[in-house]
């Protein structure tokens, strides 16, 4: 067994793995809070990624500065469903709000290619292409600073939610919505501003992952690979989100380069079906306890 | 409150056709259907068919989904199970096509108890997920097992025949089609009136409730699994001789999301939803293409836009029955049903 | 996002009128004798478009170009086409209209699965002629597909001619090395057996095969793969763009001198435009020439002055383009030597008559004379990317397969 190889697969696996975590990261913030499971994630990430291009490529402003707007761009849509969608399905059964992000993910893949056709997309180079090496081994240029872009929001994020009162207001919203609303705490805010941020982490990683892999309105695709990552580690849990986020990451590389491309998606789903019938609610999810 | 309507004996309280009215409704409907494919030119017939298989695999996944309360994202999967192995058992075998029909439904029905086993301990979305899984892992079968299904490339096969009779066009295939269909939503109706039926409904109201009212959960939810998987493998198996093509990619994900926006669309819990949502998500591509046509004059690029504008309709069609119909068509039809009846009473 | 908004509204410009038409009719001088009618499956939306929409151009601007030479003998051309999204259900729906209404001489498909689904349709109808978008090796064979043929080399004969020249680049005993790659879908699959067997024949070591989904992937281990077996050439098939772009420039970061070639529908200006400098010294394989390449002749003329004419800002038109434009070249050709030979437009006459063709002389659109054999053209050339230039420039001479 060649173990350089090996290890230079895991880290751009890990790399890849580390963007996973912060989509999963978005994801559990928006369960957490509205326990809407949103389908709709990777066409939310493929919408910031076609605004970054619109930025960047089409009005040819810096990188840097549309880099932000598209993110910004991102949340704001996430804060629009929310507010204009998900709000009304408030109560409905969990089938119908489901199902409601799938008719998004529609819309918004429609909207997609109304705008920009559905031709394939490259986002301009705005990441420095030396390669790096760390020790040895040889990790892609792109995969290697956008994991550390990623990194670092998920570090304020993960900050933020242990510290601040935004944190502990989605927290408590979590574990118990009545008692939260009771205590002074605005839910419905606390609502939309989980979206807002969950699409937030979303639309950064959907615009670092759309310039290593190309930009096109399948894009979304993605997003299935996010859902493993979320039951693996369980629907309401950020620790969760982010093991297992990494742990998909590399695991789906390992099996595509050992085994070949048509194994990375059954052997993720295998770790999933797995999952399901050992522990239902994931490694780190609660055990929801229903009462007649 | 319909007049003459009072009902003297459980027997005609639990009847499928109520009145003379209905049955007459029906016969003419029936009728349509008959006539249809003699009066119509080979595009609308092939609509005709489309629709068909359509129904025939909502009303399998309304079993599941709007009657069961269980959701799968998996019917595309079993379809696609049914029409392998009718193209399968066609090319190796040579049986008569009711017989593969017959066989590519027990099939899929057996890989969709087998996809059920898990909605004992995991339910709503996580079950849905494992159908999501299941249908990947099915994907992967179709496209990797190239001894018994071709690889990518798929299996082509013959036409079904019977007696001598070749179903090639499809004026042949729509009387195939066409009356399965019937026959399974009366099949699917009756479900319904019996034990199995009511407790399908049972588990879906509530689950809980319905253990403890004596339902074995297990064993309903895989019946509910292995009927509505019957259903789908039957309308794969149309499929199968009606492209007469089967690949992997006959089958994709949004295939499953077609179904359950037909199912949703048409209204859940409800078989004739069922007809109209399968009859109304698989039209409105073409009557879209028919604006397109209109606006061509007036906006010579209307093709290029209208077409975005197919994905932005589906998914606000969605969006827009879960919000405003939750009830969806169904509900539709029964209010207008409720004017005409009530007219002029009640305005 | 405006800026694109424009050029789409710019680029349509052209169509425009043409679009206009699900029928494009002819003038009136030729109108005496019944019209022939194209059909066609077009994806104008979906994944597909972005040669669809050249494709229409193409088979539309033929289409008038043609009655304005007077019609096929005297018979007006009619182009009749409907969008499919690249569906195959609404292919064959498209399909079913337009053979009812209008029984089409012959007939564009947009993908190989339409192809595949209509053949029995097709050939118990018998009477259209089918080529179109599809390069699929398995559409050569006569017995299944007796009414449909490939403009061009198929995807196996494609592999063939790239195989080919990397054999002629070898010198000696010391014979270069290739890897292929590509998607893991029936497209990305086709020409994969045929290839390796090729190679073998040829002495050509395949020292690695990576499949790949699709599209927008991350593709960075696969790339890890080809720098352990440090390939001459990788030879990619079954995309568009991503992710040839992204084996590109990773491989050259590493100092990899790998060179990278492509298949037809991975061979358009499209790399060029997105990739920009990585582009360069990308080589695909292509049966016509390039809109903008040196070579000139008859047709190739009129197909730029037709091109000029419909669209005067359009400029460069891209492979779909050619592409559209040689099938209803061929499909001419076809109804031409039918009707000279006095017979009806079945599809066996016009089968007869397409196999019949020999060192037939394009005018330019292919640059030597071609021979059908297995209802395709097995010929084409290589052309590499010179960026600064911003096109393909011809490496090889032409290769006809035999």
């Amino acid at each position: 067994m060649d173990w350089l190889f090996f290890g230079e697969i895991s880290l751009a696996g890990l790399a890849m793995g580390g963007l996973y975590a912060l989509i999963a990261l978005g994801f559990v913030i928006i369960y957490k809070a509205t326990r809407v499971i949103n389908f709709a994630i990777g066409e939310i990430m493929m919408f910031a990624a076609y605004l970054f291009l619109a930025f960047a490529g089409g009005m040819e402003l810096s990188p840097w500065i549309a880099l932000p707007m598209a993110v910004i761009g991102g949340s704001i849509l996430g804060g629009v469903i929310e507010k204009t969608m998900i709000r009304t399905m408030l109560g409905e059964s969990p089938i119908s709000v489901v199902m409601v992000t799938i008719g998004i993910a529609s819309i918004l893949v429609g909207l997609v290619e109304f705008i920009w056709t559905a031709d394939p997309q490259l986002l301009p180079n705005f990441l420095p292409r030396e390669p790096v090496f760390i020790g040895e081994l040889y990790l892609a240029p792109k995969i290697a600073y956008g994991f550390l872009i990623g990194s670092a929001l998920l570090i304020i994020y993960l900050l933020y939610f242990r510290f601040s009162r935004g944190g502990v207001a989605l927290r408590a919203t979590a574990s118990d919505q009545a008692a939260a609303y009771s205590m002074g705490i605005n839910v419905r805010r606390v609502f939309n501003m989980a979206w807002v941020f969950g699409s937030l982490a979303a639309s950064l990683a959907g615009v670092l992952v759309a310039a290593t892999g190309g930009l096109s309105p399948q894009f979304g695709i993605i997003g299935l690979s996010v859902l493993v990552v979320v039951i693996v580690g369980g629907l309401d849990s950020i620790l969760g989100a982010l093991i297992a986020g990494v742990f998909i990451g590399w695991l789906e590389t390992v099996a595509g380069a050992y085994l070949g491309g048509e194994y990375r998606m059954p052997a993720t789903f295998l770790v999933l079906a797995v999952i399901l019938v050992i522990r239902p609610y994931g490694l780190f999810g609660t055990h929801e306890i229903e009462r007649v | 409150m319909r007049i003459g309507d009072a009902k003297q004996s459980y027997e005609a309280d639990e009847a499928i056709w109520t009145s003379q009215t209905q049955k007459m409704w029906l016969g003419l409907f029936l009728l349509i259907l008959l006539v249809f494919p003699f009066v119509v030119n080979s595009y609308l017939l092939y609509l005709g068919c489309l629709v068909g298989i359509a129904v025939i695999s909502t009303t399998g996944l309304n079993i599941l989904t709007g009657f069961t309360g269980l959701i799968s994202l998996g019917q595309a999967g079993f379809m696609g199970v049914g029409a392998y192995t009718v193209a399968w058992l066609s090319i190796n075998t040579g049986l008569p096509f009711p017989v593969t029909l017959v066989l590519a439904g027990l099939m899929a029905a057996a890989v969709g108890i087998l996809v059920g086993l898990p909605s004992l301990r995991v339910k709503g979305l996580y079950l849905a997920i494992a159908t999501l899984a299941a249908s990947v892992f099915l994907h992967f079968i179709f496209a990797e097992w190239e001894s018994v299904t071709g690889g990518m490339g798929g299996l082509s096969l013959k036409p079904a025949s019977l007696f001598g009779l070749t179903f090639q066009s499809d004026f042949m295939m729509y009387f195939i089609i066409v009356p399965l269909a019937v026959l399974m939503v009366l099949a699917a109706r009756n479900v319904f009136r019996t034990r199995i039926g009511r407790a399908f409904i049972a588990i879906r109201d509530r689950d809980i409730s319905a253990e403890i009212l004596g339902i074995n959960l297990l064993r309903y939810k895989l019946m509910s699994f292995a009927l509505s998987s019957f259903y789908a493998g039957v309308a794969g198996g149309l499929f199968a001789y009606f492209y007469r093509v089967v690949t992997p990619e006959s089958f994709p994900l949004s295939m499953s999301i077609f179904y359950l926006a037909a199912v949703i669309v048409g209204g859940m819990g409800n078989l004739l939803g069922g007809i109209l949502g399968a009859a109304f998500m698989t039209l409105v591509p073409e009557a879209l293409k028919l604006l397109t046509a209109a606006l061509t004059p007036f906006y010579p690029n209307a093709p290029v836009f209208m077409s975005p504008m197919l994905e932005i309709i589906f998914g606000a069609l969605i969006v827009g029955f879960l919000i405003f119909e939750p009830h969806g068509l169904a509900e539709i039809w029964h209010r207008i049903r409720r004017f005409f009846r009530l007219w002029p009473f009640r305005n | 996002m405006f800026r694109n908004i424009l050029e789409k509204g710019r680029r349509l410009a052209g169509l425009g009128s043409l679009v206009a038409a699900l029928t494009v009719a002819a003038p009136a001088m030729a109108q005496d004798k019944e019209p022939i009618v194209f059909g066609g499956s077009i994806p104008l939306s979906g994944v597909f478009a972005f040669a669809g929409i050249h494709i229409h151009a193409g088979l539309t601007d033929y289409t008038n170009w043609i009655n304005s030479q007077g019609g096929i003998n005297g018979h007006p051309v009619k182009y009749v086409m409907e969008d499919t999204a690249y569906e195959v259900d609404r292919s064959v729906a498209a399909f079913k209209k337009i053979s009812g209404s209008s029984s089409p001489a012959t007939y564009y498909g947009d993908s190989t699965g339409f192809m595949k689904s209509i053949a029995s349709e097709l050939n118990s109808q018998g009477n259209t002629l089918m080529s179109g978008a599809s390069f699929a090796t398995v559409l050569t064979d006569n017995e299944t597909y007796p009414y449909q043929f490939i403009p061009g080399p198929n995807y196996s004969q494609m592999f063939g001619i790239i195989l080919e020249y990397i054999a002629s680049q070898g010198e000696g005993g010391d014979m270069p090395n290739v890897a292929f790659v590509y998607s893991d879908t029936e497209f990305g699959k086709d020409p994969i057996e045929n290839g390796k067997a090729r190679a073998a024949e040829l002495g050509i070591e395949v020292v690695e095969e990576i499949v790949t989904k699709p599209g927008s992937v991350d593709v960075s281990a696969e790339v890890l793969k080809l720098r352990r077996v440090r390939p001459d050439y990788v030879v990619f098939h079954g995309y568009v763009l991503s992710p040839i772009n992204e084996f590109m420039v990773q491989m050259r970061q590493m100092g990899l001198d790998t060179q990278f070639m492509g298949t037809f529908w991975s061979s358009d200006k499209l790399i060029i435009d997105k990739m920009g400098e990585d582009a360069d010294g990308y080589m695909g394989v292509m049966p016509y020439n390039y809109y903008d390449s040196e070579e000139s002749g008859p047709m190739l003329d009129a197909l730029r002055a037709q091109a000029e004419e419909s669209d005067p800002e359009a400029g460069y038109r891209p492979t779909g383009y050619m592409q559209g434009w040689f099938n209803a070249m061929v499909w001419t050709e076809v109804v031409k030597r039918t009707l000279d030979a006095g017979k009806e437009l079945t599809g066996d006459n016009m089968a007869e008559a397409l196999a019949s063709i020999e060192d037939w002389d394009t005018g330019g659109i292919i640059g030597i004379p071609v021979t059908v054999r297995d209802m395709s053209f097995p010929v084409g050339r290589i052309w590499r990317v010179n960026a600064a230039e911003g096109r393909y420039e011809p490496v090889s001479d032409w290769i006809h397969l035999d």
